[in-house]
């Protein structure tokens, strides 16, 4: 069962008008082409003749009261994203419709509201309130729902299976048709679905596309519509309302670790786990904060992940109250029950007492701060290394242990001035950071050329003054360092010499 | 009288003794493997339960590699109790040159912090987990405040703390905290190679190793050269015992009162 809101006109401008009855007609303008044109009105620019499309001096000239703003189809955008979700309070699969409506897929939910009409009145009435004009109708098909909530009456509700008889009376551009089949239908006289309806199939697909016949389908649920959710729908998720809205830090950091109690509990009964964690706080006015807490192995804890949730609460700030907290959890697996230990140190294995600190690192830090280095397949030294997640599998490579390699790797390369043999010896002697080393013993060339296979590496990337050859140098103090040559005597330009690295 | 004061002060050393080990049993300790080098600590290897600091001779105060390789190899015996974690702000340790050591990267965890608290703060959050056989720190000179915090941490599950005193590339060097309580201090240098058997490239890396204090034990230096994994428990070969005229302690001058 899916539900549709439709929204109109756009939010967009930063300071809407208030709607007020002494306010201006409000339109919005953007550049099309050369021409400053209406994007979007409002009724009461609608009252007064206007229409999106028409260009703004001609507006002006009808309505010289007219207000005007310029269109920003990426705020807009942004808007609906945060209507979106929002919306999530409702039902947890929410997808964005074109630029202005909204598709809720309701199944399962409505009874949290005591039915189907409660909730649109509800939902409708809080966009209302913020100032959102919107139209809302529930139906079986999220074809029948947009049609009912464009072109049907406002708050209309299609008993199921009966999105037929509620979509027959209502005209052709409620079926969301291509363009050219919308213009064509009511020259042929045909306005009205119903009429549509009627029609043989087989014509119908012919003289006006298959895309036609499809959207009939999609309307009467012939044929299923996929809608692309927002986030990836999920079971996985469990709400909790308060009677009074709350505010107190205690408070929050209490209903966080009730939420995360009640997912857990279903996770635990279900013989699952999941990696990743969110806690929704939403706020009287609307505005969500969503807190985050990931785990580097599957869990189910409730009481370590509102550790983890607990010190990032300071971020949420309450404002007139939090009335709803959403629950969320996301990368959901099987996971075996363990038998509750009597002793907690005795044999705790070193992934049960490692993936705490891990989690507690990662939660603060970040994800990308906290990694293991495995072998990566590769001979460009600085990437033959690939960073995982410390307690991912191990991996099968092996780095080559006959080609030895820095304890520290420089991030760039730094140029030095050495003097060296022609062709290919090594350095005899060379300055890096105005300091002079004098090399006593080396060993090399290994060389290393570029990955010519690999996707972004150009021709010229590959040619011989690209070419690496390092050697290991020892200087008279016992230094240990990585340097390498690039390019190759004899070539157009000179080759010039780096320090990769040092080893101990 | 005489007999009956020496047992008096004996009790009374027993006494002392108690206290400063609190309810702590003796601690394991990580020997070299050498008694030259092993005489110096009091339990005959650098103890578990405690922290060290470790600093560059010359330019590795800056590069901070001769002093990570040394810390590698010194680690090695302890990766097989548990996960080692190294903290650092800089991401330049490279995994395949501490595996060049037989230092297993895969039981590596390292850590990106965003400033000198943070890495402190890391260490001991790591240092007190049980499953973490080492944490290894990058940093400069932390106060007393921090450094006992560390060792606090230590002593919780028998952790082995190191902290790599690094100076920023081209930074001033921090002035030195007087006073540590890290149980002991090194200073680690490159130390020139002779030419290996076949006189073809280079051989097995030296150090040049000072121990310059450690609690209840004496100073010392040495040339230490690595060992390969397969040649015993032991990661360090002694090469040689250096004198340590430049590091022996001080005799506090003889002060008049009155």
């Amino acid at each position: 069962m899916a539900g549709s809101a439709g929204l109109r006109p756009p939010s967009a401008a930063p300071t809407p008008p208030p709607l007020g009855g002494g306010s201006p007609p409000f339109a919005l303008l953007a550049t099309e082409g050369g021409a400053r044109r209406l994007a979007a009105v409002d009724e009461r620019a609608r009252a007064q003749g206007l229409s999106a499309g028409q260009k703004a001096a001609d507006a002006m000239a009808l309505v010289p009261s007219l207000v005007t703003f310029d269109h920003d189809p990426a705020a807009d955008r942004a808007a609906l994203e945060a209507l979106c979700d929002w919306c999530v309070r409702f039902s947890p699969a929410v997808a964005i419709d074109a630029t202005d409506g909204l598709f809720l897929d309701i199944t399962g939910t409505d009874h949290l509201w005591g039915g189907e009409d409660q909730m649109l009145v509800d939902l409708v009435a809080r966009l209302a309130r913020w100032g959102v004009p919107a139209r809302a109708a529930i139906a079986d098909t999220p074809g029948a729902a947009w049609a009912m909530a464009r072109y049907g009456d406002d708050l209309a509700i299609a008993p199921p299976g009966q999105q037929r008889a509620a979509i027959e009376s209502l005209p052709v551009a409620a079926l969301r048709l291509e363009d050219a089949a919308e213009a064509q239908l009511p020259r042929l006289g045909l306005h009205r679905v119903g009429q549509l309806l009627a029609l043989p199939r087989a014509q119908l697909a012919k003289r006006f596309g298959l895309a036609t016949t499809q959207r009939l389908d999609h309307a009467l649920g012939v044929a299923s519509e996929a809608l692309t959710f927002r986030r990836p729908a999920t079971p996985w998720c469990d709400r909790l309302a308060f009677f009074e809205p709350i505010s107190a830090p205690e408070d929050l950091a209490r209903v966080a670790g009730d939420a995360l109690a009640l997912i857990c509990q279903r996770l635990e009964a279900e013989g699952r786990g999941a990696k990743r964690f969110e806690v929704v706080f939403h706020r009287l006015d609307g505005k969500a904060y969503p807190v985050r807490a990931g785990l580097a192995r599957l869990g189910r804890d409730a009481r370590r992940l509102t550790k983890l949730i607990t010190p990032k609460l300071d971020k949420v700030d309450p404002g007139f109250g939090i009335e709803v907290v959403t629950v969320h959890a996301w990368a959901v697996e099987p996971l075996a029950a363990a038998q509750e230990r009597f002793d907690a140190d005795a044999d705790a294995t070193l992934d049960e007492t490692l993936a705490p600190l891990i989690d507690r690192l990662v939660n603060r830090l970040g994800e990308n701060r906290v990694w293991r280095a495995d072998p990566y397949q590769s001979h460009v030294p600085e990437r033959s290394v690939v960073r995982n997640a410390p307690l991912d599998p191990p991996v099968a490579a092996k780095w080559d242990p006959d080609r030895p390699r820095p304890v520290r790797l420089f991030k760039r390369p730094e140029a030095i001035t050495a003097i060296a043999k022609l062709p290919d010896d090594p350095p005899m002697q060379f300055t890096w950071r105005g300091r002079a080393h004098r090399v006593r013993r080396a060993e090399g060339p290994e060389r290393i050329g570029q990955e010519w296979w690999r996707a972004g590496v150009g021709e010229t990337d590959t040619g011989p003054d690209k070419i690496r050859d390092y050697y290991r140098v020892e200087d008279d103090a016992g230094g240990r360092f990585w340097i390498y040559r690039q390019g190759l005597f004899g070539g157009e330009d000179a080759p010039k010499w780096w320090i990769h690295g040092v080893f101990g | 009288m005489a007999g009956s004061r020496e047992a008096r002060l004996a009790a009374l050393r027993g006494q002392i003794a108690a206290i400063q080990a609190g309810t702590r049993t003796p601690t394991p300790v990580l020997p070299f493997g050498d008694a030259a080098i092993d005489g110096c600590f009091p339990g005959g290897g650098m103890p578990l339960g405690g922290w060290h600091e470790v600093t560059g001779a010359g330019l590795e105060d800056e590069t901070g590699a001769a002093t990570a390789a040394f810390v590698s190899l010194l680690l090695r015996p302890l990766v097989k109790t548990g996960a080692i974690v190294w903290v650092a702000r800089r991401s330049d340790l490279f995994a395949p040159g501490l595996a060049g050591f037989g230092f297993p990267a895969e039981r590596l965890i390292q850590v990106r912090t965003r400033d000198e608290a943070e890495t402190l703060s890391v260490l001991e959050d790591a240092l007190s987990t049980q499953g973490v056989a080492a944490a290894v720190g990058e940093a400069e000179a932390p106060d007393l405040t921090a450094g006992r915090r560390l060792q606090l941490a230590c002593e919780k599950r028998g952790g082995f703390g190191v902290l790599l005193h690094r100076r920023p590339y081209g930074g001033a060097r921090k002035a030195a905290v007087s006073g540590s309580a890290a149980f002991s201090r090194w200073r680690i240098g490159p130390s020139p190679t002779p030419p290996p058997p076949d006189d073809i490239g280079l051989g097995p890396p030296r150090w040049r190793v000072e121990l310059e204090r450690c609690r209840g034990g004496r100073a010392g230096a040495w040339i230490l050269e690595a060992q390969e994994a397969g040649h015993g428990p032991h990661p360090f070969r002694l090469v040689s015992q250096l004198a340590v005229h430049d590091v022996a302690p001080t005799q506090p001058g003889l002060r008049r009162v009155g």
